[in-house]
């Protein structure tokens, strides 16, 4: 169990801090951009950019935010619905859509890894991955269409894996009563990470990355948001996991760096996807950052490493109610 | 093995844009709010207006296909959708005039979601759009709804069929359905703002028609058009001979 003091939302300072840092960010960012319309430096194109950007930062952290610290059920609602766009817009990126048994089974294995979530009932959490799994492999061959039935069944798959059984691993967390600073964490470290590789890359340059994959990464970069995120969470991690085994510096640096390079992971998965069906966005919901899943690509991976490597040391909701639907 | 990635038609445009597009195709939710819309009007036109189909078994299984037929009231497309069953129903899309059923967002939202319709624009239709409506029917199997005669009839008689039809079908050997509605327009005149329960409604449905001799060009859509046109008059009922003294 995570350690956590007694009181509300707001008990323990690493939430209270990140919220806090969150708040201040968005407003220097907005009055460094608002600095650079006025100067007069900027392209009104890239002006317009900047603000869109920030704009729908301004609505976005609020609801990644909100729902964490309003509780448990909050959180994997907020899980489930970011799964369903997240699926909607790979559906329909890869075709996947066009088959609709398919299609309501990988969305009922959402909602059903969601509601073991909800319902704190680990069993069922981790089976339905290889269920949901057989299934999909089974489900279209009554439909007798053999033709097309590795790749459906492949795209299918691949996307339960991703949005359902993966990002449900975030959800899952807020069975343990301390999970606040944790998911505050992760979607805040992620987000960084990003920025840390952009920053870092314009700053050192050099080689790019993986330049059939994601033309703008380099390796400076890479490294530089290793190095920006292991620190920042190992430091934070040591104040969230104080006087529990995961608190030892190797697993605190093995941490950070899980979160840094899963992050990149996942963002070269997105790309590799985009790239394969030659698309750039995979959609327009967020302006300024294309679809839920260009935002948040980089969680996909995060969530499922974290959860159990911290499931390991230290384990989610061991004292709290389990089955508390089901009984 | 066949590898082949088809990304959604509509991939990348904005939600106001994408109702609108000829190229939207509906995801799970869409096919969902459709079908309970279908079933809903089905339900509808049976209670309220004891709505009959005849030669139902003219109607292919799976599209691609196109039903046309006259028109007179609002009832007409909700009608023919009505009529059609399985792989074909969730399939089709009625072409509907894009100012009355596209104007704003929120008809635009309901023309698409419920009735699953593709805007057509009086006059501005371009040679494009015709083309991508073309190659969607064959490479999607839809099923098309279309009044050829372009506008509602006021008076109940049925106008000169327009070319476009045969801009859809002609050279292929894609069917056309004729279908003749019977009652529409005392159902649900073009005057009136809402359906009128109690009137009677029947569909008839003919065989299809092919046209892969037909050319793609003027003469040869007018001669489609023209076919498809005696077709649903054959459909009409024949006024009652005068009794004999």
């Amino acid at each position: 169990m995570i350690p956590h003091p007694e009181g509300g939302a707001f008990a323990h300072p690493v939430t209270t801090g990140i919220i806090l840092a969150t708040l201040a960010v968005l407003a220097v960012s907005g009055l460094a951009i608002l600095w650079l319309s006025r100067s007069g430096r900027a392209k009104p194109e890239f002006r317009r950019e900047l603000w869109l950007r920030w704009a729908s930062w301004c609505v976005l952290l609020p609801l990644m935010l909100g729902p964490v610290l309003i509780g448990r059920a909050a959180t994997i609602a907020a899980v489930t619905i970011l799964s369903l766009a997240c699926y909607r817009e790979y559906a329909r990126a890869t075709g996947l859509f066009r088959e609709r048994l398919l299609s309501a089974v990988v969305v009922l294995g959402i909602l059903a890894v969601n509601f073991a979530a909800l319902d704190h009932w680990y069993g069922f959490f981790v089976a339905l991955w290889p269920l949901t799994a057989c299934l999909l492999g089974v489900c279209t061959i009554p439909l007798d269409r053999p033709a097309g039935y590795i790749q459906r069944t492949a795209l299918a798959i691949l996307a339960f894996m991703l949005f359902g059984a993966g990002l449900a691993h975030l959800g899952y967390m807020a069975n343990d009563p301390g999970y606040r600073p944790l998911v505050l964490l992760l979607l805040t470290a992620v987000a960084l990470n990003d920025v840390a590789a952009f920053t870092c890359g314009k700053l050192i340059g050099g080689p790019k990355l993986l330049p059939a994959t994601s033309p703008n990464k380099t390796i400076s970069g890479s490294l530089g948001a290793v190095l920006v995120t292991t620190t920042l969470v190992a430091l934070v991690g040591a104040a969230i996991f104080r006087g529990t085994p995961l608190a030892n510096p190797v697993w605190l640096v093995a941490m950070g760096a899980l979160v840094s390079v899963a992050g990149q992971a996942g963002d070269l998965l997105l790309s590799s996807i985009k790239r394969d069906l030659g698309i750039k966005d995979m959609g327009t919901v967020l302006p300024g950052h294309g679809g839920v899943l260009d935002r948040f690509n980089s969680l996909l991976l995060v969530a499922p490493a974290v959860f159990h490597l911290v499931q390991y040391f230290v384990g989610f909701g061991t004292t709290a109610p389990i089955r508390t639907i089901t009984g | 093995m066949d590898w082949n990635l088809r990304p959604a038609r509509d991939l990348g445009l904005p939600p106001a844009e994408r109702l609108r597009s000829l190229g939207r195709e509906p995801g799970l939710v869409g096919l969902a709010v459709n079908a309970a819309w279908r079933r809903a009007v089905r339900g509808y036109l049976r209670a309220a207006h004891g709505f009959r189909v005849e030669g139902a078994e003219n109607l292919p299984r799976e599209g691609p296909f196109v039903m046309v037929a006259n028109h007179a009231s609002h009832l007409d497309a909700l009608a023919l959708l009505a009529a059609l069953r399985g792989p074909a129903a969730r399939r089709a899309h009625a072409l509907a005039a894009g100012e009355l059923f596209f104007g704003n967002t929120a008809r635009a939202a309901l023309s698409a979601y419920a009735i699953n319709a593709l805007p057509v624009w009086r006059g501005r239709s371009r040679r494009g759009e015709l083309d991508t409506m073309r190659a969607r029917l064959a490479e999607d199997a839809l099923a098309y709804i279309l009044f050829p005669e372009g506008t509602r009839s006021r008076s109940g008689a049925m106008a000169p069929f327009q070319p476009g039809l045969g801009m859809l079908v002609a050279g292929t050997g894609i069917p056309v359905v004729p279908c003749w509605l019977e009652g529409a327009r005392d159902a649900w005149p073009a005057e009136a703002r809402l359906p009128r329960p109690g009137r009677p409604l029947a569909l008839s449905i003919g065989p299809p028609l092919r046209f892969p001799e037909a050319r793609n060009d003027r003469a040869g859509w007018q001669s489609v058009s023209a076919a498809a046109e005696a077709a649903v008059r054959g459909l009409a009922p024949q006024p009652a001979p005068p009794d004999q003294p």
